[in-house]
């Protein structure tokens, strides 16, 4: 069996072609190293508030005894859940068969990698002695979900690595000979990663096997670490949490953000890198009726949320639920309802909707008002423990996040922004070696 | 949602702002006093019950750190709390106010004289003054003492009350006594009250299988229920009237909530199994990569060499 793929005239030619359109993109140019520089300053002003939290304490913070766990916990769900899209593209959706997925399932991957990355060192934001972080690993209770929580989200940032990585091996390989005027580190890091990548059909065969365990794996992984997330507040006994739905609530959400993160990518990537071709329309009109899938899944399951306890109505859940329908957090719930997941899944039910830039802009609500939900996931239910608040100074009580809270919250944005950028400028954002298998596809049936 | 903040911040601040800043006690409650001398042992014991049911609150005497609530409960070393009398003292930390919980049913009077007097050892120009004798409108210029015992056949424990006066003693007759037995959170009334009989005895039933300490030892403390007629006297004895108990650790055994050797080992299994699973796969992914790296090794070589032979056919 001694068969190369891509041999034929025919075939080198497209790679030719796909690897010209795609690879314009992979360079250092004043553009990147400006976008960087901007990313890094407000990284570094933002750094500057941490190191006032590390040095006098989490009291620089609106965290009290009774909301302890602000933004930055809400930010933490609100990251994992975003990096699911990585498993819900790739796996779901490319296991089902589905094609159109290719182009973006790199993109996909380099999201979920940049949220779960980040999730963990928020976690660590959120510790008034990080000093104290090597205690989960000497001490750690495997009782804990906090330790289960540690594992799942370290063992699902490795596996979107590697779902990241292997799929490109042959289009490093392929890129490695195209790579005149660009750095000497990148094109000896091609070398390297490529692993001697001769797109012989041995390796492929290897690769397809080693693609297709990750696939699978991923899976059971990323329904852990979000239902995980969500069974930090579930296995609590407090009204707002103390929820048997909370995982596959969490997990519908977290397709939502996921495929309104992917989709606001997906546009950036198509204009910026002039990407039209690949992230076309139709691709954008397929991830639309995702979006409204996933937007009508997780509907339902708020309305098994708040439904269910607002019609029997104990004690404690009609104090939450009057706080959150009527009360203190009633705009900011209603807001996200409506303007996060109602209208932009009603929009989107139309074709002329499921264009790329009205897609983008609703993208944005549903992502920014899947921010917002978290935190009133998060941050609400601390307000009415099970036993009262009584003879407290008020701002104990009521959680106002401080301006250097919000600064570390914002460093971890931007974070996310330099790893999505780094592995998009650096990397090849659409698979070459699949797209041409693609168009070979198409060749061989209308031949 | 403006209208929810305000009622909340409005509930908050009325408990607080609607209290008199200053807390009056009552005339006839102001000048009572210990029925015993402070000294270094009653100092000591107040000081252990001071750290276990005050420190919380109010910090380390001297030192100013006690914790923000509103109103604010004060450092005791300071005139806050030095200014009041010892009667005063009493009947706050009897009765509690607002944060500030009443401790009637947690401590005996006794133990509350004996917090009493370490609070007082931080103030050095206060001279005690000891309730001499236990007024008594019943029995005038007598002296007032209770004795407490267990009857182990009968189940029941004797309150014996007697009036030591110049001419000799007489049983207090016809007073109301009341019985508390210390529990692990405060005191438990013990049966109902009971009045005194012409020997000055009352007997109270203890509940069957009462649960003791280590030894069956249970901590009573005896008072009249009308301390005006009879006298503010309180009696606090241990007797050995419970069932032996040998507190079992709740971390003994295997629990969710004990240390990771001692976790259930369906979780450590659950979690190790897990675990496992998918690190074997993720390391089976990284053998295959390492086979693609030998495949490739081995046709760049192949190649090598056949390229090596066409120049030499050349
Ligand atoms: C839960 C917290 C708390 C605990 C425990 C507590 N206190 Fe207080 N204490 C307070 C507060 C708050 C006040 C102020 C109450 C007020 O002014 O209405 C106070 C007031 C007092 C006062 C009156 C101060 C004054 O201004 O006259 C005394 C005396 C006192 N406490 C003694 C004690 C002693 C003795 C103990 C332990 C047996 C104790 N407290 C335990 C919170 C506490």
């Amino acid at each position: 069996m001694d068969e190369f793929r891509f041999n034929t005239p025919r075939e080198k030619g497209k790679i030719d072609s796909l690897a010209a359109d795609i690879l314009k993109n992979v360079r250092i140019n004043a553009s990147f190293l400006l976008w960087m520089g901007f990313l890094f300053t407000l990284l570094a002003a933002c750094l500057f508030a941490y190191t006032i939290q590390l040095r006098k304490g989490l009291g620089v913070t609106g965290l009290r005894d009774f909301t302890s766990w602000g933004m930055y916990i809400a930010n933490f769900v609100f990251f994992v859940a975003t990096s699911l899209c990585g498993m819900l593209i790739s796996s779901v959706l490319g296991l089902i068969g589905y094609r159109w997925v290719k182009p973006i399932s790199r993109i996909a991957e380099i999201i979920a990698i940049a949220f779960a990355a980040v999730a963990g060192l928020v976690i660590i934001s959120d510790m008034g002695r990080p000093d104290r972080l090597p205690y989960v690993f000497m001490f750690g209770r495997v009782q804990s979900p906090i330790l289960w929580d540690v594992t799942v989200v370290t063992t699902y940032f490795v596996l979107s690595m590697l779902l990241w990585f292997f799929p490109m091996v042959p289009d490093l390989a392929i890129a490695k000979d195209r790579l005149e005027g660009r750095p000497k580190f990148l094109v000896k890091a091609y070398e390297i990663l490529s692993v001697r990548w001769m797109h012989h059909e041995k390796q492929y065969h290897l690769l397809g096997q080693a693609v297709r365990i990750l696939l699978i794996l991923i899976i059971p992984t990323a329904f852990a670490i979000h239902t995980v997330t969500s069974w930090l507040f579930a296995v609590t006994p407090r009204t707002g949490w103390d929820s048997t739905i909370f995982g596959p609530y969490f997990i519908s959400g977290a397709f939502v953000s996921g495929t309104a993160a992917v989709i606001i990518a997906m546009y950036f990537f198509r204009v910026n890198y002039r990407l039209e071709k690949y992230l076309n329309t139709e691709t954008f009109e397929k991830m639309g009726r995702v979006m409204v899938l996933v937007a009508i899944v997780y509907f339902y399951f708020n309305l098994n949320e708040f439904l269910v306890p607002g019609y029997k109505l104990k004690t404690g859940d009609a104090i939450h639920l009057r706080e959150l329908f009527t009360g203190h957090y009633a705009a900011l719930f209603w807001g996200i309802q409506l303007f996060g997941l109602i209208i932009p899944a009603i929009l989107l039910l139309f074709k002329q909707i499921r264009r790329p830039l009205p897609m983008m802009v609703i993208s944005l609500f549903v992502l920014v008002g899947s921010w917002f939900k978290r935190f009133i996931i998060v941050v609400p239910p601390q307000g009415h423990p099970n036993l009262p608040i009584q003879n407290v100074p008020v701002e104990w009580v009521v959680y106002k996040p401080t301006l250097i809270e919000t600064a570390v919250t914002v460093a971890s944005i931007v974070l996310v922004l330099i790893i999505i950028t780094i592995l998009s400028k650096l990397f090849p954002v659409i698979p070459i070696w699949e797209m041409a298998e693609e168009e070979n596809g198409k060749d061989k049936i209308s031949e | 949602m403006r209208f929810f903040t305000v009622l909340i911040l409005s509930l908050l601040l009325v408990p607080s702002m609607a209290q008199d800043p200053d807390w009056v006690v009552p005339e006839d409650r102001k000048g009572r006093l210990s029925t015993f001398p402070f000294t270094d042992e009653t100092r000591k014991e107040g000081e252990r019950l001071y750290q276990v049911n005050c420190h919380s609150c109010h910090g380390d005497p001297g030192r100013n750190n006690y914790i923000a609530l509103q109103p604010p409960p004060g450092d005791p070393a300071t005139e806050k709390i030095q200014n009041n009398s010892d009667g005063e003292i009493f009947h706050k930390v009897t009765t509690g106010r607002g944060p500030m919980p009443s401790f009637r049913s947690v401590l005996t009077t006794e133990e509350i004289w004996k917090v009493v007097s370490y609070i007082r050892s931080f103030n050095r120009n206060y001279v005690q003054k000891v309730m001499q004798v236990i007024t008594s409108s019943a029995y005038p210029g007598a002296v007032i003492s209770m004795k407490l015992a267990w009857d182990d056949a009968a189940k029941l424990v004797s309150v014996i009350a007697t009036a030591t006066g110049e001419t000799g003693s007489v049983p207090v007759t016809g007073a109301g006594v009341r019985l508390m037995a210390g529990r692990y959170f405060g005191m438990m009334q013990v049966d109902e009250e009971k009045v005194t009989d012409n020997s000055g005895t009352a007997l109270f039933a203890t509940p069957e299988g009462l649960p003791g300490d280590t030894a069956g030892n249970i901590r009573f403390s005896a008072q009249f229920t009308d301390e005006q007629t009879f006298g503010s006297v309180s009696k606090d004895t241990v007797l050995r009237a419970g069932v032996v108990t040998v507190p079992v650790s709740l971390t003994a055994k295997r629990a969710m909530w004990n240390t990771v050797r001692k976790a259930p080992v369906w979780v450590i299994l659950a979690y190790g199994l897990g675990v496992l699973a998918v690190w074997g796969f993720i390391l089976l992914v990284m053998l295959k990569l390492r086979d693609i790296f030998t495949v490739g090794t081995a046709l760049q070589e192949r190649l090598q060499a056949s390229g090596n032979e066409t120049t030499t056919n050349n």
